[in-house]
């Protein structure tokens, strides 16, 4: 039967055109706008890294001044000190622990006819590549003892290899970053976490890094460190005294893998600042905190509220075009009266006709869905525009939410037609063969 | 076949009741052609509604075949409408957006058939009507005559043991009425019993028995009738 239901709502859709049009319309600028904002909010919220987000914790610090908090008081500060960072990945209490700062540096590739190139780029400790899974096409991290040695040495990302060595497998190769020569020790895979749950704080949906060296580097000068800094008091002269400052500017992730270990670095990073209070330091209340990764973003406030409430009103702009909806379908089915009538008459129950009328509606609900997909598509496309970069990558339509919105089409068509369709089936046999 | 005993139907309008049958009484045998005649609003469609199981009744009793339709729930009603009885009315009633073809294969589908038995009976009964050469047609491309035959090839198709037409000659000229109430006749004389509702006295004439219906019951005639047959 179901294929004869087909048929009979093909039929129909055709030959209401006009009707059948207004509802796949009205259907799929609903679907088309919940999807667009739900599809934002989705990447926005989606974990990075889903198999270890609650091993990895980022770590903060209450080192902020005693008189003017950070944040009011509610957040500790959202870095840390160059001086606390150093210190904890020295004491290595965590499986493992990663100190990362942003930094940009200039590559000039070996082949003479290639221009210099400016490269966004990451300083952080061995574990960073462990820690957070990243891809490595050839060769892989440096060790610890590069970071200790203050070696130099580089990770690249595939597009600075295929620019500079042309794809090849260029571990063991020299590189010229920032007039000093480091050699290439790993080449990674396209690497791109939405949201980029490592750094947030310079962005949470900017592109990864191009290059990766060791963050004992920056102490060095061999590196520039860049990014978001925030300092509560004058740190002196020259870089030895900004690094030994109050300033914040470093992130310390860690790896913790289970509640127990997690609790007991809390109790490290608690006795840690009460050592440090000794030296006149961390003057206010002890306020230290782990923060696993959907967490993080959380406190980051990655969703931003107004993409919240976009979501929210784009679901009232559907529930609306629904309610045209069961409108449109109810003028239409109870048109169909004597034929409903009719049907009845030969044999059809109130369940067969119910059957044919969801299928009618869930048909529509699938048109108003494929259309909505398009429109979503052009919509996403729109916030791309509007948005530029920070939406890179944010504005796609995946299996998912692909699937999502064609479920939600369907679901949402086959409600609004619930009641038209009983309505329909409650119609009066015997007082519709008579008026006809 | 069909019997009915002290069957009433009441409308309720409001505070209003209107009794559009009361003690109804008649039996309808195997092979029988019954036409029911009387005035307007005597509750000749209200009878046929119910021995259609279209409408329910308020008292009394009806048996179906045997069965007693009162016990029946919606699906079963419908199953002993698809099964049992065929529908011929006044207005055709086709659905203009199908073909012939996919008309008279409505009642079939419901019934369950596969797709080579329906098609058997299709062409079967649109040849019965003389009407296999147009079954791509659509109704509105048909006359009026053209189109109750093919609601009777419609009725047909299950074989019911039993037909209910209510006017089925009333939208028609004499000369097309005529034609229907031809195979009307041979249809009955193949086995099939039928009751027909009309106004037409000639054509009422036709039928093997004749019953009127006045004020909600069988008139008085009817009945002495129905007790001589006894």
């Amino acid at each position: 039967m179901f294929s004869y239901y087909l048929k009979i709502a093909w039929i129909s859709i055709l030959r209401h055109w006009g009707l059948s049009l207004l509802m796949i319309c009205a259907i799929g600028l609903g679907i088309g706008a919940a999807m667009t904002t739900v599809t934002v909010n989705y990447l926005m919220s989606a974990n990075p890294i889903p198999h270890k987000s609650e091993q990895l914790y980022y770590v903060q610090l209450d080192s902020w001044d005693v008189n003017d908090p950070f944040d009011e008081g509610k957040n500790p500060p959202d870095q840390m000190t160059y001086t606390d960072a150093t210190n904890l990945w020295k004491a290595k209490k965590a499986f493992r622990q990663s100190v990362n700062a942003q930094t940009y540096a200039v590559i000039e590739p070996n082949d003479p006819d290639l221009l210099p190139i400016i490269a966004d780029g990451r300083a952080n400790t061995a574990d960073f590549f462990a820690m957070f899974d990243v891809p490595f096409i050839y060769g892989g991290g440096w060790t610890e003892q590069a970071d200790i040695n203050k070696e130099l040495v580089v990770v690249i990302n595939k597009e600075t290899n295929d620019k500079v060595f042309g794809g090849k497998d260029s571990v063991g190769e020299t590189l010229k970053i920032d007039g000093d020569m480091f050699k290439v020790v790993g080449v990674i895979n396209t690497w791109e976490p939405k949201p980029r749950f490592y750094d947030v704080t310079t962005g949470a949906f900017n592109k990864s890094a191009d290059i990766f060296v060791p963050f004992s580097l920056i102490a060095e000068e061999k590196v520039r460190r860049s990014g978001n800094t925030n300092c509560w008091k004058p740190s002196g002269d020259g870089l030895a005294a900004f690094l030994a400052g109050e300033c914040v500017w470093t992130q310390l992730w860690v790896e913790l893998k289970t509640e127990q270990d997690k609790q007991e670095y809390l109790t490290f990073l608690n006795a840690y600042v009460e050592e440090q209070k000794q030296y006149g330091r961390f003057l206010r209340p002890l306020d230290n905190r782990l923060s696993n990764v959907m967490q993080w973003l959380e406190n980051q406030e990655v969703v931003a509220d107004d993409a919240k409430m976009m979501m929210a009103m784009s679901f009232m702009f559907l529930v609306v075009c629904l309610l045209n909806t069961v409108g449109l379908l109810l003028a239409k089915f109870l048109g169909k009266a004597p034929e409903i009538g009719l049907r009845q008459a030969l044999g059809a129950s109130k369940t067969t006709l119910f059957s044919q009328y969801m299928i009618e509606s869930a048909c529509i609900g699938l048109a108003g869905g494929i259309l909505g997909l398009i429109l979503a598509y052009l919509g996403l496309k729109g916030v791309e525009s509007l948005y530029g970069d920070t939406m890179q990558g944010l504005a796609t339509l995946d299996v998912s939410m692909t699937a999502l919105a064609i479920i939600l089409s369907l679901v949402s068509t086959i409600l609004a037609g619930l009641y038209p369709t009983w309505r329909a089936c409650n119609i009066q046999p015997a007082q519709q063969l008579k008026s006809q | 076949m069909l019997i009915m005993k002290d069957i009433s139907k009441i409308f309720q309008t409001g505070d209003i009741q209107t009794h559009a049958l009361r003690d109804f009484n008649l039996t309808v045998n195997e092979g029988d052609f019954i036409s029911v005649t009387g005035p307007s609003g005597s509750g000749k469609t209200t009878f046929l509604n119910i021995a259609g199981l279209l409408e329910t009744y308020t008292h009394g009793e009806f048996l179906l075949d045997g069965e007693d339709v009162g016990k029946l729930n919606d699906n079963g009603r419908s199953r002993m409408r698809n099964e049992k009885i065929g529908f011929i009315f006044q207005g055709f009633n086709l659905i203009p957006d199908l073909n012939l073809f996919d008309n008279v294969d409505v009642p079939l589908r419901y019934r369950g058939f596969n797709a080579k038995q329906r098609k058997l009976r299709i062409e079967e009964n649109l040849e019965r009507v003389g009407l296999a050469s147009r079954m791509k047609h659509l109704p509105s491309q048909l006359s009026g005559g053209q189109q109750q035959r093919v609601a009777i090839a419609r009725a047909l198709a299950t074989s019911p043991r039993f037909l209910l037409a209510d006017e089925p000659t009333g939208n028609l000229d004499s000369e097309m009425a005529n034609g229907v109430m031809s195979l009307l006749e041979e249809i009955n004389q193949q086995g099939t019993t039928i009751v027909m509702v009309t106004h037409d006295a000639l054509l009422a004439e036709r039928a093997t028995r004749t019953i009127q219906v006045k004020d909600g019951r069988v008139s008085e005639l009817e009945i002495l009738a129905q007790q001589a047959i006894a």
